[in-house]
């Protein structure tokens, strides 16, 4: 009963909503709901661009669909991460670098972030603002301020409402880590409390991680920002209202439905260009927040939002929102860029740009865009599982770029240098290849890089490596099921690896053991291929003749790696002929023998450059003749680098 | 104006035509050095490549991918390779502050020299030259640190600049700014050598600053012949990279020739600045004496000191001697630097 009010509730404030300001949510041909609602965000912010804080009052309404009591709550406070001493600072120093942020010529002031609720109040339980308690549930921390805990001196009984109402206050960082400001560029991203998520039994609510993201559950949002009036504004969800307050401020209202964050953008320097999308549910409006100094950017923004819309609308499903905002950061704000947020995103991109290499801003645009998906929503959990999100949109990366720019060019086609995408996510997962598994939490993983090439790059190659084995359009449709079936939920790894065994109709636990589970290297050579006359030990054997001589042709394939994995053999003979082997790959090695009148040219496993995740290509193939091009080719340009260097040198002398 | 420094440069160039040998010589040597630098990188990829197809990438365009793989790998090392390479690029300027000397000696009687009266040229002037090298630290250390505050000035500004291109534009006319200066220190320092040479100056630290007075009051001439010289450089490196990227991936002897062409084009113009500074200096400020036989070590000239007003100089410049000229084409007395002699190569 109770649920059902809520639900009431909420379609009554969105059919409010929506005919006060006469914009849904959602593309023409999608009605919500499309979630669980369980939170319904209410929030009045004033933002005050000359200190960069904003306070606000929130209004979280909570429905209790756990199915049990719930007698304390954990909120985030993310910005508290960015603060001396917190878990988020700690590991960025420890592990590496988040981007730019490596804290080695020690802590700066800028870089502060803080998140402050100044009172809390439980309707109906009074005001609990002194039953504020941080806890640091991953690490014990306690320096650590990003997640606090709410005990009720009453609890929640299944299927009731619970309404917290929060004053609080954000300062934000110079731009680190997703949020922040530049001049007068802001990001609000992890700016408000926000309700852990009770998932698998209990609440999931980590800690700020340097190297991973977010979890929260569905819901809706009304937010209300307010600021000068010159600054132009853009946010998750739908614009509904704006108003001039008359004292150089505006306010302007934001709605969202059936999303799990809520992110906002505001600068008084941006240019906004627009375009629609006309997908498979109605049109959906393209939103660009820019600059004008990033002109020649602009259409390619929209281009490649119009090519990933459409490759996703047919190969995964539709997307159901009526907007999407795409924010490009000023220069200098690196660290706002290439960010998802539910229906808002950030690029990232460069004035000068060449249009030869993808990355800026097509290939980042592709990917956050790709985080509607895997993320918004298929909204898995990016602090334990951030390979569900980064790793298969990293894979999905791959499919989408090269349609839309080719294989081998997808990333770089310039200056007569040539690199597809599934080639730098490869690059990124050999080196780290043995760290650390896909399945444990990201956050634990070794360092940056090994998450990186492990949660994107692994994940990647491990799909691509994968379509070896069902076939490509298995693997699509098998992303398409995922897809349909999670959406709006927050399905586990299992749920997504069942999906894919049960579109391909068949277990494939076998491969899910090492590519997911463990940290198996997958690495096969060509140990031996070698041609010997057959009659080598007659003395009065004939001279070598092409096509009249017997050869007994011997090829050793070996398993140098601990991970299993069937591979072909392609072997070339100098009569012309071809011959192609299946290996299933258990043993350590495997030997082919032929008789032939023709002697082997060559040998190399994985002809078709299919096996990405193979960590070592140069042993992948032996050539009897000696193959010199290629290093007469780097050498010599090798040799005119030295000769250039040392005649600049000259020129000091 | 005009015409004096067109004919400057064509005499320089004139003169580094007459002389190619020590081009083809100084090319011979970059070369050597270049392949002897990128030696140990060759014989890694050899090792890795030699007999594996996955070279077929890098062979039939660039795989960039690939290219990354071998410089990642940790058995292939090609990162040691590249620090020989930087080791074999010192050779290079140390090999060049030797034969300087050889080269302005060369410039300065333009006629054949035998290798021994190159090397004796060189080793006779090879110290003075280590030494204004040295010297030289200073003003291109300043510079070096001119630049940095450049970049951090442009960060500065760009930083706080609603233009993303505005960082750049104060980068870019910076840069532009000190690699002005770097050409003056240059031009001075090769006004130097020349005056240790053509003069048989010993003492380099008031040879230093005589020369600095003379490129600062004939900047606005030699100056220009330098700047003209550098830009015949810059052409020929943007013109030779652009044909690079339109050259057949698969085409990498023609791509070696021309990557050649624009590494002697580099070598050409610095020999071609080196032979109109002392082209220059012969016609305005020095003259040989008549019996200058010794090559290697000229016999201390006469400096010529052009009347006041009537000298490229300047009203400062010293007073004037008998019997040499300061007309810009006028032939010096008598010597093998006589531009009126025949070419005896």
């Amino acid at each position: 009963m109770a649920r059902r009010s809520f639900f009431l509730a909420l379609i009554s404030l969105s059919l409010t909503v929506a005919s006060f300001s006469g914009q849904s949510p959602f593309a023409p041909k999608v009605t919500g709901p499309l979630s669980q609602r369980v939170v319904a965000y209410q929030i009045d912010a004033k933002y005050d661009p000359d200190k960069h804080t904003v306070d606000a009052t929130e209004t979280i309404t909570y429905h209790n669909l756990t199915g049990q009591r719930l007698d304390h709550f954990p909120f985030h406070l993310y910005l508290n991460g960015f603060q001396p001493g917190s878990t988020w600072v700690s590991e960025a120093h420890r592990d590496g670098n988040f981007r730019t942020s490596t804290f080695d010529n020690g802590w700066d002031d800028k870089r502060a972030g803080s998140s402050e609720i100044t009172a809390l109040e439980v309707e109906g339980l009074g005001d609990l603002t002194k039953a504020i308690k941080y806890i640091a549930p991953d690490d014990g921390n306690a320096s650590d301020k990003t997640v606090i805990d709410v005990a009720l001196p009453r609890g929640v009984e299944a299927g009731q409402d619970v309404v917290f109402k929060i004053k609080f206050k954000a300062k934000f960082p110079e731009v680190i880590a997703r949020t922040g400001y530049k001049r007068t560029f802001l990001l609000a991203g992890q700016w408000f409390p926000k309700v852990g998520v009770w998932w698998n039994g209990a609440w999931n609510c980590h800690q700020f991680h340097a190297k991973t993201e977010f979890f929260a559950d569905f819901g809706t949002y009304d937010v209300k920002i307010t600021l000068p009036k010159n600054y132009i504004i853009g946010a998750t969800g739908v614009q509904v209202a704006d108003s001039d307050n008359g004292n150089g401020t505006k306010t302007v209202a934001f709605h969202a439905e059936d999303v799990h964050d809520f992110a906002w953008t505001a600068d008084p320097n941006f240019v906004v260009k627009e375009s629609t999308f006309d997908g498979s549910v109605g049109a959906v409006k393209i939103r660009l927040l820019t600059y004008n100094s990033h002109e020649t950017s602009w259409q390619r923004y929209l281009d490649v939002m119009q090519g990933s819309m459409k490759r996703f609308d047919e190969w995964y499903g539709p997307y159901p929102y009526a907007q999407i905002t795409v924010v490009d950061p000023p220069h200098g704000a690196l660290e706002a860029g290439g960010m998802e947020y539910p229906t808002f995103i950030t690029g990232d991109t460069v004035w000068w740009a060449p249009k030869g290499q993808k990355l800026l801003p097509e290939g980042v645009t592709e990917h956050e865009f790709g985080h509607q998906y895997w993320y918004a929503m298929v909204a898995t959990n990016e602090f334990e599982n951030a390979w569900l999100d980064e790793g298969i949109n990293s894979y999905t990366e791959v499919k989408v770029v090269d349609s839309l720019y080719g294989k081998n060019t997808s990333v770089l086609n310039w200056l007569g240098a040539q690199m597809g995408d599934s080639a730098e996510q490869r690059s990124g997962y050999v080196g780290v290849a043995e760290t650390d598994s896909l399945a444990k939490p990201s956050y634990q993983d070794m360092s940056f890089s090994s998450y990186g090439g492990v949660t994107y790059g692994k994940t990647a190659t491990m799909l691509l490596t994968l379509e070896n084995l069902v076939g490509e359009q298995v693997l699509r449709k098998a992303l398409h099921a995922y897809f349909m079936k999670y959406r709006f939920t927050h399905p586990t790894q299992e749920d997504f690896l069942r999906t894919v065994n049960e579109v391909a109709g068949e277990d494939l636990g076998w491969y899910w053991q090492q590519a997911v589970y463990g940290t198996q290297v997958l690495d096969y050579k060509v140990r031996k291929a070698e041609s010997t006359r057959v009659d080598w030990a007659s003395k009065d054997a004939p001279e070598d003749k092409k096509g009249e001589t017997l050869y007994a042709t011997e090829i050793l394939l070996q398993r140098v790696g601990d991970f299993i994995f069937p591979v072909t053999a392609e072997i070339k003979f100098d009569n012309g002929e071809t011959v192609r082997e299946r290996w299933i790959g258990v043993d350590r090695w495997k030997r082919f023998e032929y008789l032939k009148k023709a002697k082997v040219l060559s040998v190399e496993i994985d002809p078709d450059h299919q096996i990405t995740m193979d960590r070592d290509y140069l042993n992948n193939s032996i050539a009897a003749e000696p193959q010199r091009k290629a290093t007469q080719k780097i050498a010599t340009y090798w040799t005119f680098l030295t000769q250039f260097f040392a005649q600049m040198l000259s020129w000091l002398t | 104006m005009a015409d004096e420094n067109k004919g400057l440069v064509a005499a320089g160039a004139s003169l580094v035509w007459r002389r190619q040998r020590v081009l083809w010589w100084v090319f011979a040597v970059n070369l050597a050095i270049g392949l002897l630098g990128a030696a140990g990188a060759r014989g890694q990829l050899n090792k890795l490549l030699e007999h594996s197809l996955a070279g077929e990438g890098l062979s039939k365009g660039f795989d960039f991918g690939m290219f990354l793989e071998l410089i990642g790998r940790p058995n292939a090392d090609l990162m040691r390779s590249s620090g020989s390479s930087f080791l074999f690029s010192l050779l290079f300027p140390l090999f060049m502050i030797f034969v300087a000397g050889g080269i302005l000696a060369v410039y300065r009687d333009n006629r054949k020299f035998t290798a021994g009266d190159f090397f004796a040229a060189s080793g006779a002037f090879f110290w003075r030259f280590v030494r204004l090298a040295l010297f030289s630290m200073v003003p291109f250390g300043i510079l070096a640190a001119l630049l940095m505050g450049v970049d951090k000035l442009s960060d500065y500004v760009g930083d706080r600049s609603v233009s993303a291109q505005t960082g750049f534009y104060i980068l870019l006319t910076g840069c532009a700014v000190v690699m002005l200066l770097v050409l003056f220190v240059r031009l001075w320092f090769d006004i130097a050598q020349v005056r240790a040479v053509v003069q048989d100056e010993t003492k380099m630290w008031s040879n230093l600053w005589k020369a600095l007075g003379i490129s600062w009051r004939q900047a606005s001439k030699l100056f220009r012949v330098y700047l003209c010289i550098s830009g015949v450089a810059w052409v020929t490196l943007a013109a030779g990279l652009f044909l690079w990227t339109k050259l057949p991936p698969t085409a990498t002897p023609v791509t070696f020739l021309l990557l050649e062409f624009i590494i002697l084009m580099q070598l050409l113009t610095r020999l071609w600045q080196r032979a109109s500074s002392v082209t220059w200096y012969q016609r305005h400020v020095a003259s040989f004496p008549a019996d200058a036989a010794d090559f290697t070590t000229a016999t201390p000239m006469e400096l010529v000191e052009p009347a006041s007003g009537t000298s490229d100089l300047g009203a400062e410049a010293w007073p004037a001697e008998p019997g040499v000229s300061d007309e810009p084409n006028a032939p010096v007395e008598a010597g093998n630097g006589n531009p009126a002699e025949p070419d005896k190569q």
